[in-house]
């Protein structure tokens, strides 16, 4: 009997992995051009469009790259805070359930702090958010160490109830509800005081909100902090093999709680930015990036600029598809979805094939 | 790390490539130097030269959904099919002139971003339909002083280019309740219900429930109207439970709704009783049930708006200005009647429609009608009656004049005489 057995590629060449990509984007991209076709849609018009994040043809371009950062700083810390738990194995997927958490703690601070200057008053909503969060991931690597509970489990279901809670916050309309819009008779989540909302640099009409600065600066620092610093150097120990970390004299349990505690703090700090940025909060504040942060920090190898390049693709993607939609009355945005789903899905299987290779294998006993 | 300087690579390569591919296949139609070009020449513009249509000049409406303009049924349906309808009308073509982003959630952030990129393309007047777009819209109306915001259901306005709009639907509720009514006299049964998304913390829905009732006792005055509430504007299975449990529990005859989907008419249309939808006519989903549904004409306010915005935007706050208008402007209506309707429904509902039209009599006031006569003789009596709630509160006196607007819009927290709510 001949069997078919998956094997990864000894060595990866630069020049096949190109290929592979190139060949899995243009499938994807051929697909998408003949749906857009049966539409009525010029496919090239489309891509066009997607691709410069709708910024052809518009009087106000320069909107469309401020939303577009604003769709990616979110994107790219969460990336890079999940890629810090997953290089330690640790399965956090609670990367939606920390960002809320962390935005209904900045919120909090926004709407009772008052009186401060505004640096302040975000900084401080930054370190709640911060706290908040990296206090629930602590907590999920705490239930791990001690009882080895499954973190995915526990962060998957933190997910909702975090949800859950800002669900109730958005829809109770009660006199302690500080949350609301006080003037609405119908709850709606209210705006921050002018104190809590980020401001940026103008460069001309356009706003660099200091929150893409400070996502820059993180990228930086967390590439140093994992390749140049002692812990950088035991997650990565404690990701190979915990019995080794242990061998080699390290507290694999604090490891883990301390990583995760930084990971889920930066994904704090994430929501912590996007509230002010906003300068309010809502159910949707996540914009998934807690599900989408998952398949950057993969799709980047859990490699902090390979992480940095793809959630900037995957944001470009995002808001492209979503903009180009805008144009055409007869797509709406679960066509954009769509789209979306089969360029990554083509990307992924390209990654796939070019890591692994069939090969046939003799079975000397039965098959 | 060779890897990863691959990885980097590789990504980078294939964005210029996508670039490139899609730059390359579009010279024969666009020019490659389009962005600079296109400053001026919207890409729209680009291919519709040859058919456009001079009076419309470059007039686009830009439309923020809650859902989907795909949908078939439901809230967006309805004003999606209001626009398209009112761009026809006045001239203008859905397929080139509308940019729409849908699935918009009641989200600040993404509202904004919406509005930006509405903005961008170049829209001349943005519709936004749902009511947790209000601060977003407010904030932006604004920022863009040559675009005209309009808001639905909402109450911020400004006295230049941001408007609310929303109509008298309990008019329509109130000729909806009238077949109801006829048809628990049919029955014998004073049971009606109601499938609510809300209760009275929303005037939209409890003055809906409250029209409704009145509608129903001017046939009937021994009605009672059963709410169940759902508290979600639309859950199929949650709409279904609601209209079962009102049937088997309460025993109602007709269930009335306030909620997205067909389904209490369905349940209705299964257990052999009578209903009166929502939003559109429902006798295809149950033909043996619906009676008539109270509906929205959307492009009568859409056509209204356009025209305006069209003609003259800086006057726009005076001659639209914050809209809310009812049958006389055919903004609300019910559905044709359905051969399930007893015979004198038609003529009750022309004599009630007829007295609201010319402005006669409205629906909250301290007048109320009271049918009688056989079908080819039906009359309508005007009795002076208060009214008031079914606590017992009066809230308009005997003859008085009918509530405010605000309250029928805005303040109205109350249900009226003959209405309970069973959860």
């Amino acid at each position: 009997m001949k069997k078919y057995h998956l094997v990864r590629r000894p060595r990866q060449s630069l020049r096949r992995l190109l290929a592979y990509y190139l060949i899995g984007i243009i499938i994807s991209l051929g697909i998408g051009a003949i749906l857009l076709a049966s539409l009525g849609i010029n496919p090239f018009e489309y891509y066009g469009r997607m691709l410069t994040i709708g910024m052809i043809g518009n009087k106000y371009a320069y909107k469309n790259v401020e939303g577009f950062l604003k769709v990616l700083v979110p994107l790219l810390i969460t990336s890079l805070a999940l890629g810090l738990s997953f290089k330690m194995r640790f399965w956090n997927i609670g990367g939606e359930g920390e960002f809320l958490i962390g935005a209904i703690s900045a919120a909090i601070v926004a709407f009772n702090v008052t009186g401060l200057p505004r640096p302040i008053t975000i900084i401080l909503m930054c370190v709640a958010a911060m706290l908040s969060s990296g206090l629930l991931g602590l907590a999920v690597a705490f239930f791990k160490v001690k009882f080895n509970t499954n973190e995915t489990l526990v962060t998957l279901m933190l997910n909702y109830i975090m949800l859950y809670v800002i669900t109730y916050l958005g829809k109770t309309k009660e006199d302690w509800n500080f949350f609301l819009d006080p003037k609405s008779a119908r709850p709606i989540f209210g705006k921050f005081p002018d104190t809590g909302i980020m401001t940026g640099i103008k460069i001309g009409n356009f706003n660099l909100l200091w929150s893409v600065i400070i996502a820059i600066a993180l990228i930086a620092l967390i590439y140093v902090y994992l390749k140049y610093t002692k812990h950088g150097y035991e997650i990565s120990v404690v990701g190979d093999s915990s019995a080794t970390a242990k061998y080699a004299g390290m507290k694999v349990g604090k490891i883990i709680m301390r990583t995760m505690f930084i990971s889920s703090a930066l994904i704090g700090l994430a929501a912590g930015l996007t509230a002010s940025s906003s300068g309010t909060i809502s159910e949707t504040i996540t914009n998934n990036v807690g599900w989408t942060g998952i398949v950057v920090a993969w799709l980047g190898k859990l490699s902090v600029p390979a992480i940095a390049v793809t959630s900037v693709l995957i944001a470009i993607l995002q808001f492209g598809c979503k903009t180009a939609a805008t144009k055409y009355p007869s797509i709406d945005s679960n066509f954009a979805d769509l789209l979306q789903g089969i360029i990554l899905f083509s990307v992924l299987t390209a990654d796939f094939v070019a890591t692994f290779t069939l090969k046939k294998k003799e079975d000397a006993k039965n098959g | 790390m060779k890897k990863l300087v691959s990885l980097v690579l590789t990504m980078a390569f294939a964005v210029t490539a996508c670039f490139s591919l899609s730059g390359c296949n579009k010279q024969p139609a666009a020019s490659s130097d389009a962005t600079s070009k296109a400053e001026e020449t919207t890409a729209g513009s680009k291919e519709t030269d040859a058919e456009s249509k001079p009076a419309a000049g470059n007039f686009k409406v830009g439309a923020i959904y809650i859902n989907s303009q795909n949908d078939t049924s439901g809230y967006t349906f309805a004003h999606h099919k209001g626009i398209t309808d009112a761009m026809k009308e006045v001239g203008l073509d859905p397929a080139k002139d509308l940019y729409i982003v849908d699935n918009v959630p009641e989200d600040d952030e993404k509202v904004k971003q919406a509005i930006d990129q509405l903005a961008g393309d170049g829209c001349n007047i943005i519709f936004g339909i749902s009511f947790g777009y209000i601060n977003a819209m407010n904030e932006k109306a604004t920022e863009y002083p040559d675009i005209i915001f309009s808001h639905a259901t909402g109450y911020m306005s400004n006295d230049k280019n941001f408007n609310n709009y929303f109509g008298r639907i309990y008019q329509a509720r109130y000729l909806a309740g009238i077949a109801a009514g006829y048809k628990s006299l049919a029955l014998k049964n004073d049971n009606i219900g109601y499938v609510s998304a809300w209760g009275t913390e929303y005037a939209e829905t409890c003055s809906g429930i409250n029209g409704f009732a009145l509608g129903a006792r001017s046939v009937n005055p021994n009605a009672k109207i059963h709410v169940y509430e759902i508290s979600t504007w639309g859950d199929q299975e949650k709409e279904r439970q609601a209209a079962q449990v009102l049937i088997d529990t309460y025993k109602c005859c007709v269930i009335g709704q306030h909620c997205d989907s067909a389904q209490p008419q369905i349940v209705a249309n299964e257990k052999g009783v009578f209903g009166c939808g929502y939003n559109s006519d429902m006798t295809n989903e149950a033909p043996k049930a619906h009676l008539t549904a109270a509906i929205w004409n959307w492009s009568a306010y859409y056509a209204t708006a356009m025209k305006a915005a069209m003609t003259d935007k800086a006057s726009f706050m005076t001659s639209v200005g914050n809209y809310y208008q009812g049958l006389n402007a055919g903004l609300v209506d019910v559905s044709p009647l359905s051969g399930n309707c007893e015979p004198e429904t038609a003529e009750a509902i022309k004599i009630a429609r007829d007295l609201m039209t010319s402005g006669k009599w409205d629906v909250f006031s301290g007048v109320k009608l009271s049918f009688s006569g056989a079908a080819g003789s039906v009359t309508a009596e005007q009795k002076s009656d208060a009214l008031k709630t079914n606590k017992g509160e009066e809230k308009v006196a005997a003859g008085g004049a009918s509530v405010g607007d605000d309250v029928i819009q805005g303040s109205m927290n109350y249900y009226v005489e003959g209405v309970t709510q069973v959860n």
